[in-house]
């Protein structure tokens, strides 16, 4: 049997089982990369994607793991990627902060903060040009929303009527510096956003379903013509900024302590919701098996394959 | 053929307009673009071509070059027109770290094929913020390829060239030379991006130039006269530099001279000079000499001007310096120092 919401959880649990896996490689130092882990953030990307076709177009950020998943990107060239393999998406070149498989259109990830949402526009305005019937969606946070480059992107999609989604991940902080820190009391991003002429919404960041419902709101306008549109999702990163520890410590995180983050931690909601619904736990326990077994086996694939070769630092300069 | 005169900046426009008739992936887009004599004439009457391909903007040069850039990942071939190096700065960003990168970063098989024209200021009373020389600056940067077109010809060959590419390619255009006229062929024809050209052969000296300092050397072969026996290099592209042509040239003369029109730190003379330098099998005459610009901003009373480019006098005395021949006397006058030349090349 399979409902939407049971196939959007296998999504989130993939993608959650993926990144903690990766934990135990990363602090055995088997990976290549630095690496900015998605935990707990990820209704956004796969409420979001679940809205997507195929031929639409996804771009992200250093933290990107989850849109690469949700997209449908390829496991094992991902995991390949990171563990810095000839066989990984990038052949080693990239990390985890530049993800790409455009054969899902997951076009890539850029991690200099705002950098990606020009680039996003520029994916929207070839489908403009080319008159597809396709759409964009771009993910990046709370920190790039504060990149000027963003704003001059609100205009200029709005003044093209871009088909483009930007998705503002909101999880509170930049690295460790707080939106109090950041932004006056009186900053407003539906107002900014609404000011350029562009639709806004805010979603619960923690709750796939609003995510989703949200996200299909603005889709549906987008493709029938209406223009860009921000939705801006509420969330909470489980780990540190950047790698694969928590930091409660750091005595930064007074808006999320970590047993807000757990009691409102989205898979866990989905996962009661499937429940409730009717569906046993016998299932999800058994899709969860299957889904633990296909990432381990990805990881020992990923393992096992050649580094790359030296003469490959001096190739794909120029295509 | 019969001869057709023409401007460096109608030698840009025709080869945009023929391009943009040839694939209807190219679009222009930058700020003033697509008015009657958009961007120095260099995209004039365009918009009334290709309506629909011919962008004015916003003034947002990060933005909207990152924009750019995303259309040519997605498949399209841009040109963005930046009318002052300045202005380019401001997308840095896109073109260094994202369009740059984009291909080697993810592995190869993700091409960035986009045209950044950016304009290279030199004119009368522009002062420190609009006539920064950039070149070495785009030179450094791994996965651009970078020319500077020298005349009318060499604009439209080279810009052809760039569109034809799956690359991202920097032209850099000094406006000094936009008002140039010269032969240009009315047909589609392309140069290599990646040849230095030598413009006059010689055995004696070889000198090493580009854009608008290659014009004050054309100009200084006429002062030197049959004195010195000049092999003339216009280096034309300093991403990659054909260091085959240089060598060459200079292992037959022995002697070198890099003309630069920007700061005399890091620049283009001063790479030229040091490969040429470690280069084994090359056995120099006599030490490289580098004219270029002091490393003070260029201000804008031509009181001052008038001491900041390297002038075809200066080329000339310092070739004739290092063959001990005397020197030339020369003044001159305000409209070669300070307007832009309007001469016809070969």
């Amino acid at each position: 049997m399979s409902t939407p919401l049971l196939e959007a959880y296998k999504k989130m649990f993939l993608i959650r089982f993926t990144e903690q896996a990766l934990v135990e490689l990363y602090l055995k130092h088997k990976i290549m990369s630095f690496v900015h882990f998605y935990v707990g953030q990820e209704a956004v990307a796969v409420g979001v994607c679940n809205n997507l076709r195929k031929e639409d177009r996804v771009l992200g950020n250093h933290r990107s793991h989850g849109h690469y998943l949700a997209k449908g990107g390829d496991l094992r060239a991902m995991i390949s990627e990171l563990l810095g393999k000839e066989g990984g998406s990038s052949k080693g070149k990239g990390g985890s902060m530049h993800m790409i498989d455009t054969s899902v259109n997951f076009i890539g990830s850029t991690p200099i903060l705002g950098s990606v949402v020009p680039l996003a526009s520029g994916a929207a305005f070839e489908q403009k040009y080319n008159k597809r019937k396709d759409i964009t969606a771009v993910f990046f946070g709370d920190g790039a929303f504060e990149e000027g480059v963003v704003y001059e992107t609100l205009n200029l999609s709005a003044l093209f009527a871009l088909p483009l989604l930007f998705v503002v991940e909101n999880n509170l902080y930049s690295v460790n510096s707080t939106l109090k820190e950041r932004r006056s009391a009186n900053h407003n991003v539906e107002k900014i956003v609404t000011g350029f002429g562009v639709t806004y919404l805010k979603a619960d960041g923690n709750d796939y379903e609003d995510v989703f419902e949200k996200a299909r709101m603005l889709t549906k306008g987008i493709r029938a013509g209406a223009g860009p549109a921000v939705l801006e999702c509420m969330t909470y990163r489980h780990m540190a900024h950047s790698a694969p520890i928590f930091d409660d410590a750091a005595g930064y995180r007074q808006e999320d302590p970590l047993e807000r983050r757990l009691e409102r931690d989205p898979i866990k909601k989905v996962r009661r919701s499937l429940l409730e619904s009717g569906i046993p736990e016998n299932t999800l326990v058994t899709l969860e098996e299957k889904i633990r077994t296909s990432v381990a086996e990805s990881i020992q694939c990923a393992v096992d394959a050649p580094y790359p070769k030296k003469e490959t630092l001096y190739t794909n300069l120029y295509a | 053929m019969p001869e057709r005169i023409i401007k460096y900046s109608e030698a840009i426009q025709e080869a945009t307009d023929q391009m943009m008739g040839a694939d209807p992936r190219v679009f222009i887009i930058g700020l003033g673009v697509s008015y009657p004599k958009g961007a120095d004439g260099t995209t004039a009457g365009l918009k009334s071509t290709y309506p629909e391909r011919v962008f004015d903007v916003s003034v947002s040069e990060h933005g909207f070059t990152g924009m750019a850039v995303g259309a040519a990942i997605n498949g399209l071939h841009p040109i963005v027109h930046h009318g002052r190096v300045e202005f380019s700065l401001l997308a840095a960003d896109q073109i260094f770290t994202q369009a740059a990168k984009w291909n080697y970063m993810f592995g190869g098989g993700h091409p960035v094929p986009i045209v950044f024209r950016i304009n290279v200021g030199r004119q009368w009373g522009n002062g420190p913020q609009h006539t920064q020389a950039l070149y070495a600056l785009f030179g450094n940067v791994p996965g651009l390829k970078v020319v500077i077109p020298s005349s009318p010809k060499m604009a439209k060959g080279l810009l052809v060239s760039a569109l034809k590419d799956k690359n991202p390619v920097v032209m850099l255009e000094p406006r000094w030379l936009f008002n140039i006229k010269q032969n240009v062929p009315v047909q589609l024809f392309s140069e290599p991006l990646d040849k230095a050209v030598i413009i006059k052969e010689g055995a004696e000296v070889t000198v090493v130039a580009y854009g608008d300092g290659l014009f004050s050397a054309r100009e200084s072969l006429a002062l030197v006269g049959d004195t010195v026996d000049i092999e003339l290099i216009d280096i034309v592209s300093i991403n990659p530099i054909d260091y085959k042509t240089i060598f060459q040239s200079v292992k037959k003369t022995g002697r070198l001279l890099c003309v630069d029109t920007t700061n005399g730190a890091f620049n283009v003379g001063s790479e030229v000079i040091a490969q040429v330098a470690r280069n084994k099998s090359i056995k120099l005459k006599s030490n490289p000499v580098a004219l270029s610009c002091p490393n003070v901003p260029c201000p804008t009373s031509t009181a001052l001007t008038e001491f900041f480019y390297p002038t075809k006098v200066d080329i000339a005395n310092a070739l004739l310096s290092t063959f001990k021949k005397p020197l030339i006397n020369q003044t001159l006058s305000f409209e070669e120092l300070h307007l832009a030349p309007t001469d016809t090349i070969q």
